[in-house]
Parts: structure tokens; C-alpha cells; sequence
């Protein structure tokens, strides 16, 4: 009878082997919910020294708007989602097709984001009328920024249509999605 | 959970939230029904859509530092 073979520790799984996909993009994805969530966190901070101020000049962003944009994103990421699967399962022209959808619905996010900005503008708002239209302005166009770099990252995995690839544009992805989800509540409803 | 009965619960929990804001409910009671939705939705986006579901140790983290997030907005915006 043999003794059992010890195990060494460097054999043993690490705890960074269970995260799922790609350890750069968690890393980016906690950096970014660092950056936002400082962010809604001023804005927050902001607001005490002015929430009738605060509470008027919301009245001018497009809720309802903001409010289908959640419905859009978090649609786009099912997509985006289901894209993965498709990856893996080695079926190049879905999940192309899905990649598309989801980037489509990212467009209509953009298209009602700026109907938004336009009508603020219209309006005589920019950028230092209140301290609210500063931060939301900030906040807002940063993720913006975010969707359109999604738009091409999705694009572009698309293309490789490699199962790593399109599982890393998902998760950046993702990201935007709950980016959104912490900043509508904070900037469009509180 | 699949990906798919995530994205009807991310609905179901985003009308929830504009009902919220539709109801003319105000207040602390507001406040915090509202970041319970956003923390609900983006524990489903982390666990579901991202994956951190099958990674419980990363998920208990993550569940954390939303939840420290989420009480500083709240503790934030009830001091407005």
C-alpha cells in the first residue's frame, strides 16, 4: 500500500481560480463602482446643503425616460448574457446576432439619454446653473461615455467571437448595466 | 436561476421602482424602498448576468460592500 501523496499548497485551487471570467475585469469593474459610487456619494453629500434646490432641478430631468432606459440596459444584458452561452456553446451566428441586439438597445439608451441633454439645453440648463445639473451632468455623461466604449467593445468581441472574448465584452457590459442601477435611484428618484 | 428569470425579476423590480417614484410616497420610507430595489437588482446583475452566483465566497464580498454603499446613500440622503 502506498502512503497518499500530500498535497502541496501550491497545488491547492486558490480562492481568485472560483471568480468567474477574466481577474482584470473584476478589478475594472471595482474600480468603476469606486469612481461612481464616490460620486452619487458627493452628490448625495452635495444635496444636504440644498435639497429644495436639489429637488426642483430634478423636476427637469426625464424620469420616465431614465426609468425605460433601466428596462433597456438591463434587456441588453440579458442579451449580452445569453451571447456568452451562445459563445460556449460554439454558436458564432447567434451569438453575433444577440451581440447586435444588445448593442442596438445600447443606441436606444444614448438616443434617450440625449433627448434628454437636448431638452435641458433647450431649456437654457447647463452645466453650472445648479450644483445638481453639474453632478448629474458629470455622473451621467461619464456612464454615457461607459455605454459607447460597450457599444464597441461588443462590436469588436463580436468579431473575435471567441468564448474568452465575448465573455470579457459581456462583463464590461454588465458593468454599465449596474452602474445604471446605482445612479437612476440616487440621480433621477431620491 | 437561469439568465432569463433574472431579466423578468430585473423587470418586475425596475417597474416596481418606477411605481415607487409614481406613488408620491415620500421620505425615509421612500428612501430606503428605493435603494432596497437598486441593491436587489444589483446583487441579481452580479449574481446572474456576471456570474458571481457559482463563486459564493466572491458573492458574499460583493454583497457587502453593496450593502455599505447602499446604507451610506441612504444615511446621505436622509440627512437632505
Amino acid at each position: 500500500m502506498t502512503a497518499p501523496t500530500p498535497t502541496r499548497p501550491q497545488d491547492q485551487p486558490s480562492v481568485l481560480d472560483s471568480l468567474p471570467g477574466e481577474l482584470m475585469m473584476w478589478v475594472l469593474i471595482l474600480s468603476e463602482l469606486a469612481v461612481f459610487g464616490a460620486g452619487l456619494a458627493a452628490f448625495l453629500a452635495v444635496r444636504i446643503t440644498d435639497p429644495a434646490g436639489f429637488a426642483e432641478a430634478q423636476t427637469h430631468l426625464h424620469r420616465t425616460g431614465a426609468g425605460i432606459n433601466t428596462v433597456v440596459l438591463v434587456t441588453s444584458g440579458w442579451l449580452a448574457a445569453l451571447a456568452v452561452q451562445a459563445a460556449e456553446a460554439g454558436r458564432k451566428v447567434r451569438l453575433r446576432g444577440l451581440l447586435a441586439l444588445a448593442s442596438a438597445l445600447g443606441v436606444v439608451f444614448l438616443v434617450l439619454k440625449g433627448s434628454e441633454y437636448a431638452d435641458l439645453a433647450r431649456a437654457g440648463i447647463g452645466f453650472e446653473t445648479h450644483a445638481f445639473f453639474t453632478f448629474s451632468y458629470l455622473l451621467t455623461g461619464f456612464h454615457a461615455a461607459h455605454v459607447i466604449a460597450g457599444i464597441l467593445l461588443l462590436g469588436l468581441v463580436g468579431a473575435l467571437a471567441t468564448p474568452r472574448a465575448v465573455e470579457t465584452g459581456a462583463a464590461f457590459w454588465h458593468m454599465v448595466d449596474l452602474v445604471w442601477v446605482l445612479l437612476f435611484p440616487v440621480v433621477y428618484l431620491l | 436561476m437561469t439568465v432569463t428569470t433574472a431579466w423578468a425579476l430585473l423587470i418586475a423590480l425596475s417597474a416596481a421602482s418606477t411605481l415607487l417614484a409614481a406613488s408620491g410616497l415620500q421620505g425615509a420610507a421612500f428612501t430606503v424602498a428605493v435603494l432596497v430595489l437598486a441593491g436587489w437588482k444589483s446583487r441579481l446583475i452580479l449574481g446572474r448576468y456576471l456570474g458571481l452566483a457559482v463563486a459564493p465566497v466572491w458573492q458574499r464580498g460583493f454583497d457587502w460592500i453593496l450593502a455599505l454603499v447602499l446604507i451610506l446613500f441612504a444615511v446621505l440622503a436622509l440627512a437632505a
